[in-house]
């Protein structure tokens, strides 16, 4: 089997020379620059049971760019990949989208119920177009769809196997609904689709044929390559440097000294932005990330991190290392979490570019676990693993007036006392 | 995996012996921020105390326009950015732009007033016409600007101050030191309360030059207006032509000057 890498990178650089994606690199790893929108795209093509969201304005090459991808990756022609989709309107229902119990079998007797599913269901390539077109309600059946291996409807259950999930949406308009914060929790990454820049305006305008002739031309993937991509993402190893600071990361958004259990996704009602934080020690100190978001994260975000920094890595032929977690963690977290409006409304945020604001939060957490948690982190693993009495483990480490040391370290020694 | 060792591993080794310093910090993004910290008038040092490191942040700060009660703030940062800079710094209009400068270069497009204001170093170029209060107080560096308006070099102490076109009124009152070069004309009482330095005029100057003058030179190569040097103390005014009721003592300019 030829190696599906050379044949992802033969489809990248297809993309560009047929116009059909020619978005600018505005995804940096290392000293690499390459396209968010396309790379993780790519990216969730090699994992499974993931789903990443483009979000952008019309035309902006969303709803096209993952047919285009799923045409060679599933080897179907464009228009077959265009049929799979489900696009959010409100007179959707489950039986349109999932499929329904075959009525032709009422007239016979005896016999296995029988269920219609519809190609979307059935495919392992799902795209939900426009997803905040579905009214709330609706948006609650994807809950239980996105992420999962099977589906069911009526007790019948439908197993396509592993499966791509693809969602699209437009910014805030008159017929849209709000996201749900716990669909959005299963969303994996979030990736902004910007309108084409100048030059790619220009790339674009050289474009003449219709885009269903130029796909035919893209290469495509045999299934036997694209069933291999998961196992050789899995490969990719990840670097203690960077699990740790993958840990340290979510615990730095997640802990709260005022929440119940320290945790701040058990908050209902009250939130940082909503007074809680008032004269609390951490407030106002820019190091600490717990007052600048509302929202803790979930388990979900550790294990979307470690997928897509090890799919990433694969894509760019490169180890998964903390730039590489520098650049994939904040479209894992942004769409995730509510930044405090007074710290997103200043310069040189303006409330507007959320994105940069959590790719700062980002940074500076991983700054500080590799450059200034070293020692406490030290104190504590010598305590758990019964180099140091937890006495002194504790005493020295209520010297590090750090959220993690505080809320997190101190109890667990506690409890191990 | 004992935890011991995966520390180990991530830290690659190292030794981490630094300590956490989580200070209470104030998070400056605006100016007003910074206004809530040093109030609307502070001095420079208070400034400099509290200014981000972050040479893309100050950037950020100085790139919108002030509130006029924020100028002041305005015009030490664009000083203490043009200090860090490597090369000039490019600036749109606005007052006091490069107040108290130190070293650096600041290239201005225009100017509003107060421009250079006790400045000690560094360089000005201003492309377009300065307002009022030009290099008023200025100890040292120097100042390219295409014309001013009103009350230019005002107590300047040292430096040099060039101006290509016309300058308003009052130039270099109450000037003690430095070198000033006037290239067109000038308005009335320049050099007014002069004590020293010296003020060059390629043009005509207006009324009472040099009035009240104690010291300095002021050379002319045009014509004076009325009353050139009145009620003069000391100093020198040298002119190509003087205007009516000039004080004694002031001098025509021979042809080697010339």
């Amino acid at each position: 089997m030829p190696d599906p890498r050379k044949k992802i990178e033969a489809l990248i650089e297809s993309l560009e020379a047929l116009r059909l994606h020619v978005g600018r690199k505005d995804l940096v790893v290392g000293d690499e620059r390459v396209n968010s929108q396309l790379f993780f795209l790519l990216a969730n093509a090699c994992l499974r049971n993931r789903a990443v969201l483009l979000y952008g304005g019309m035309g902006a090459n969303k709803t096209t760019l993952v047919n285009l991808l799923g045409s060679s990756f599933l080897s179907l022609s464009l228009g077959a990949v265009e049929d799979l989709m489900v696009t959010g309107h409100p007179e959707q229902t489950e039986e349109k989208i999932v499929g329904f119990l075959d009525p032709r079998q009422w007239s016979r007797s005896g016999g296995a119920i029988e269920m219609l599913w519809t190609p979307w269901a059935r495919s392992r390539w799902k795209l939900i177009n426009e997803i905040n077109r579905f009214p709330s309600g609706k948006q609650n059946l994807f809950l239980e769809i996105i992420q999962k291996r099977k589906l069911s409807y009526a007790g019948q259950v439908l197993e396509p196997g592993d499966t791509c999930y693809f969602a699209t949406m437009n910014p805030e308009f008159s017929a849209t609904y709000p996201l749900d914060e716990a669909l959005l929790d299963r969303i994996s990454a979030s990736v902004p689709a910007v309108q084409p820049d100048f030059l790619s305006g220009m790339a674009l305008a050289e474009r003449e044929r219709e885009v269903y002739d130029l796909a035919e031309e893209l290469p495509r993937l045999s299934s036997q390559e694209f069933d291999a991509l998961p196992n050789l993402v899995t490969e990719v190893e990840l670097s203690p440097q960077v699990e740790l600071a993958i840990l340290c990361l979510l615990r730095d958004f997640t802990l709260c000294e005022r929440a119940p259990g320290f945790d701040k996704t058990q908050l209902s009602g009250i939130k940082p932005s909503k007074g809680l934080c008032h004269d609390c020690h951490y407030f106002n100190n820019p190091e600490v990330l717990c007052w600048q978001v509302d929202e803790g994260l979930s388990d979900r975000v550790r294990q979307d991190l470690r997928a897509f920094c090890r799919a990433i890595a694969f894509l760019l032929n490169r180890d998964a290392d903390l730039e590489v977690l520098r650049a994939v963690a904040p479209y894992v977290i942004w769409h995730r979490v509510t930044p405090s409006s007074s710290m997103l409304n200043r310069p040189p945020y303006y409330g507007a570019r959320k994105l940069s604001f959590v790719a700062e939060l980002v940074e500076r957490s991983i700054n500080r676990t590799l450059n200034e948690r070293g020692e406490m982190n030290m104190l504590f693993s010598r305590a758990v693993d019964g180099e140091m009495t937890l006495a002194v483990a504790m005493r020295e480490l209520s010297d590090y007036d750090d959220p993690i040391a505080r809320l997190d370290f101190i109890p667990a020694l506690e409890r191990m006392r | 995996m004992k935890l011991v060792r995966f520390m180990d591993e991530a830290y690659q080794g190292a030794a981490r012996s630094k300590k956490l310093e989580t200070r209470r910090g104030k998070m400056i993004f605006s100016l007003e921020d910074l206004a809530d910290l040093v109030g609307d008038k502070p001095t420079r040092a208070e400034v400099e105390a509290l200014v981000p490191c972050d040479d893309d942040l100050l950037s950020k700060l100085i790139s919108t326009e002030p509130a006029m009660k924020h100028q002041l703030l305005w015009g030490y940062l664009s000083s203490i950015l043009a200090e860090r800079s490597a090369g000039p710094l490019q600036l749109a209009s606005c007052n006091y732009a490069g107040l108290e400068l130190r070293r650096g270069t600041i290239i201005l497009q225009a100017a509003g007033d107060h421009v250079g204001e006790r400045m000690a170093g560094g360089r000005i170029f201003i492309r377009g016409p300065a307002g009022d209060y030009l290099g008023q107080e200025m100890s040292g560096g120097g100042i390219v600007t295409q014309s001013c308006k009103d009350y230019a070099f005002r107590n300047m102490r040292g430096g040099f101050g060039v101006v290509l076109g016309t300058a308003g009124n009052f130039v270099c009152l109450g000037k003690h030191g430095g070198r000033t070069v006037v290239r067109g004309d000038c308005g009335v009482r320049a050099g007014w309360l002069m004590h020293g330095g010296s003020l060059r005029i390629g043009g005509d100057a207006g009324e009472y030059l040099g009035i009240l003058m104690s010291g300095g030179k002021i050379l002319v190569r045009g014509r004076t207006g009325m009353r050139a040097g009145w009620r003069r103390k000391g100093g020198i005014i040298q002119a190509g032509s003087f205007g009516p009721e000039s004080e004694d003592g002031v001098m025509g300019l021979d042809l080697r000057l010339a």
